[in-house]
């Protein structure tokens, strides 16, 4: 090959062109530039030099059968790897399903606990004003003990899981040491 | 676009439609059948990045579970395999930045090492083509696995998978440009590998 960097150009685009359009089927190769990566412009000149260079045209005839090599690799799955694989997904899939259920359940909960929150508050308020007027206490005075009486269950029971421990605090894993730490 | 062109590309799109939508139904019958589907295309291309057998059956698994769990993030308009692809893809990369941040190239194998693959028992008409191609196939394996694997990979997804630039551009996410310098780059590479074949 010569040495001449115009003509190394010339070298290197045609072997470009022949790696980016070899071994794809006719009718695609072709037809396309997106597919193929040269144009018929491109193609009528790489014949066209392909006819007078032969290191090229080795090239050409070594890419090509470079690729037939590539996909006479026959690489096949095995059965059990296919079923164990359908096997997992479903698996995951069920637990997702459940994750998904769970979280409606909890979503439904949170919606019914905040109705009835509001509406037994509507009503704690009202009992307690009408109890205030029938006593002739001033509003503050009831609207301190209605404070009080509403908020006393979650106190109470704030109160009880930490003298008891937290959810958390029983169900987390005990610290390890670490075997490695010297 | 001619009309039997027209037919396969509204084929395909409608295709892809129908798995975005079952994916996003999280559907496990056709879970089932894309598993069955791709099972040959998925694991030869994570074989080949990876060049083990036993790690690419590890993240074809791995690949699956992950289809299933970002399944509604596939909207049908790209080729399902592109972004099957991309998944296996990026779970590789994953692992290795977790075993070594350093870089893909760990997964260029050592030189003693064996192809994860037997090779293809070819039929030829002649007894001496079929021990040329067999020799072949066996030294371009060879070669595949010592090859960067970029070259490996874009090779695989371009002459195995048969797909466009485009495409590999969008699984590898690299320009358009280094994908078909990376295809040429990569065939120079196998080229010696085929000569040490001949006879």
């Amino acid at each position: 090959m010569n040495t001449d960097p115009n003509e190394l150009k010339q070298h290197e685009r045609a072997r470009l062109m022949i790696a980016l359009s070899v071994g794809l089927g006719q009718g695609s190769s072709r037809t396309t530039l997106s597919h193929s990566g040269i144009s018929n412009s491109d193609d009528v000149w790489l014949s066209s030099h392909l006819e007078s260079c032969l290191p090229c045209r080795e090239f050409a005839e070594n890419s090509r059968k470079t690729i037939r090599s590539l996909r006479g690799i026959p690489i096949a799955t095995t059965g059990s790897l296919v079923s164990s694989t359908q096997m997992r997904v479903r698996q995951r899939t069920q637990e997702l399903e459940r994750q998904r259920e769970r979280f409606w359940v909890v979503c439904t909960c949170v919606a019914a606990v905040t109705l009835s929150s509001a509406v037994s508050a509507a009503l704690l308020w009202h009992a307690f004003e009408w109890m205030g007027q029938r006593a002739r206490l001033s509003p503050p005075v009831w609207e301190g003990g209605f404070v009080v009486v509403y908020l006393a269950p979650a106190v109470l029971a704030g109160i009880v899981l930490l003298t008891n421990g937290t959810f958390f605090a029983d169900h987390s894993p005990p610290f390890q040491n670490d075997p490695n730490a010297n | 676009m001619n009309p039997t062109a027209c037919y396969f590309v509204t084929t395909i799109v409608d295709e892809n439609t129908e798995i975005a939508v079952g994916l996003r139904r999280r559907d496990p019958e056709l879970l089932d059948h894309l598993i069955e589907k791709y099972q040959h295309r998925l694991l030869r291309y994570l074989l080949y990045l990876t060049g083990s057998r036993e790690l690419a059956e590890d993240f074809f698994q791995d690949t699956w579970i992950r289809v299933l769990e970002r399944g509604r993030q596939y909207d049908g308009r790209h080729e399902f395999s592109t972004w099957l692809f991309t998944i296996a893809r990026n779970l590789v990369i994953d692992h290795v930045r977790r075993k070594q941040p350093v870089s893909f190239d760990s997964l260029t194998t050592d030189s003693d090492s064996v192809p994860p693959f037997d090779i293809a028992d070819i039929r030829t008409p002649s007894a001496f083509d079929d021990t040329v191609q067999r020799e072949q196939n066996q030294q371009i394996s060879a070669g595949m696995l010592h090859i960067a694997v970029e070259y490996r990979e874009t090779l695989v997804l371009r002459f195995q998978e048969g797909m466009s630039l485009e495409e590999i551009a969008d699984v590898t996410g690299a320009p358009l440009g280094t994908v078909k310098s990376r295809i040429y780059r990569g065939l120079s590479a196998l080229e010696p590998w085929l000569k040490g074949a001949r006879l």
